[in-house]
């Protein structure tokens, strides 16, 4: 048994997939099945390095960070969901805990360059997630960006050095995945609100600056990535089955993750080791 | 009674600069801290880190001495540099976030807090290895020591080797475990120059 939690595949794929699939399962009409996506990453955590918070490594900031963003998303939920102007200050929160996880890199980096990164940083955080807020109110599009995303962030962080990164962006893709899937069945979609939608953005924009402060993937494949929450917002027609919405989304989901597996390559086959 | 003092001052003159710890640099182009580790149960990878600089002092009479290394951790390789067709090579891989978190900790440094000698040499260092941010005590066995004196434009210099070893997964380093072992063998040769 322990032998088969070793494994790479099960550590980041199979077993946050079965974990996933339980509390979709469980939770399926409420909510909270969107815990899914938290509990697909925080299995795939204790089965690779366990969750330990000191030193507060950027590292552990992440994994921190991606653990609390379902609770930040419920409280946001509760009281102010339905307000256009919250949302926006939460997408900036978001780019803000984002600069405080890398911070410990940042000022190792000279002058205007740290200013650049800095911001480039909180541009990039606010931006994902407030692409994927801007889905709270669709579950088979939030699922598919979720898929989409998870599986960009984790092929180009293999690409760009950091298995890690891809152990994660892989959990979350299955994780998604198991809410699709459950819905597929079940034929009840539950909307992800700021819960769901929070617990992907922030993770992903985490991990994929993450690959590239800590590891090589260029700041290009970052922009890349913005892409895949506007691709499943592509026109699907609504009275289709959801088997086939779902298809279609990921479809596009997984077409403009192409896009910066790509960049990612292209910068690992144009630089010299 | 002045005259008594300042006899006494200048024939303990002699004692006290024999007694003085003798100042050294480390010479970076001898001196490579390397590093064993087991890889999926079948075989030892071997590693090293090319650039290494630091001070020690050494005081025979009082058997006592000190080492302070600091080593780039981004200097590493394990002799697969190229990455030939492959995305990455493993020593890209190995100074990314999931190993040393090159970006992130630049430095590893050893400081030690004791000197244990055996007759006139020293024979192992207690000391504390900074790494990813953690700092352990990791102790050193002297495997081998020399000093050689100065000749014509020589300055003194000593050197030797040192060996030791530590738990990765005590610095946080727990990426790959088991497969990647968790024991790391760490030797280290050495050479130093007296200021």
């Amino acid at each position: 048994m322990s032998g088969l939690l070793e494994n790479p595949a099960v550590q980041a794929g199979v077993a946050p997939l079965v974990a996933a699939l339980i509390v979709a399962a469980l939770l399926g009409r409420t909510r909270f099945a969107w815990l899914a996506i938290v509990v697909g990453y925080a299995t795939m955590v204790a089965l690779t390095t366990g969750l330990s918070f000191t030193p507060l490594t950027a590292s552990r900031k992440i994994m921190l960070l991606a653990l609390l963003a379902p609770l930040v998303g419920l409280v946001a939920d509760t009281w102010f969901a339905r307000r256009p102007v919250p949302m926006v200050l939460l997408a900036i929160a978001a780019g803000a805990a984002a600069v405080w996880t890398f911070l410990s890199v940042l000022v190792q980096i000279d002058g205007a360059q740290m200013w650049l990164a800095g911001f480039g940083i909180l541009l990039y955080a606010s931006a994902m997630v407030h692409a994927l807020l801007a889905l709270r109110d669709d579950p088979l599009r939030a699922g598919a960006a979720g898929l989409g995303l998870g599986l960009a962030t984790g092929i180009a962080a293999l690409i760009s050095a950091s298995i890690g990164f891809l152990f994660s962006g892989v959990a979350i893709a299955t994780s998604a995945g198991a809410l699709l899937l459950v819905w597929i069945v079940s034929r009840k979609p539950i909307a992800p609100g700021v819960l769901g939608t929070v617990s992907i953005g922030l993770p992903i924009a985490l991990f994929s600056t993450g690959t590239q402060m800590l590891a090589q993937m260029p700041w290009y494949a970052l922009a890349a990535l913005l892409l895949i929450p506007l691709a499943v917002r592509l026109p699907v027609r609504e009275s289709s089955p959801a088997y086939v919405r779902a298809f279609m989304l990921s479809l596009y989901a997984l077409a403009a993750a192409c896009l910066p597996i790509a960049a990612a390559w292209f910068a690992a086959r144009s630089t010299v080791s | 009674m002045r005259k008594l003092i300042a006899a006494i001052s200048l024939l303990a003159l002699p004692l006290s600069a024999a007694a003085a710890p003798e100042a050294f640099t480390i010479d970076p182009y001898h001196t490579y801290p390397n590093f064993t580790v087991d890889h999926l149960g079948v075989s030892t990878m071997y590693g090293r880190f090319d650039k290494t600089s630091g001070k020690a002092t050494l005081d025979r009479a009082a058997k006592a001495g000190s080492i302070d290394l600091t080593i780039e951790a981004a200097s590493l390789t394990t002799g697969d540099n190229d990455k030939g067709t492959r995305a990455r090579s493993r020593d890209e891989h190995l100074r990314a976030a999931d190993f040393f978190n090159v970006a992130e900790f630049p430095k590893i440094t050893y400081k030690s807090t004791k000197f244990v000698f055996n007759g006139d040499n020293p024979s192992s260092i207690e000391g504390n290895l900074t790494l990813l941010g953690v700092t352990r005590p990791v102790n050193l066995a002297i495997d081998r020591f020399r000093c050689n004196s100065a000749a014509g434009n020589s300055k003194e210099r000593c050197g030797g080797n040192a060996s030791g070893k530590f738990k990765r997964s005590d610095f946080g380093m727990k990426f790959g475990l088991p497969n990647v072992g968790d024991e790391i063998g760490l030797i280290i040769e050495f050479e130093a120059v007296k200021d």
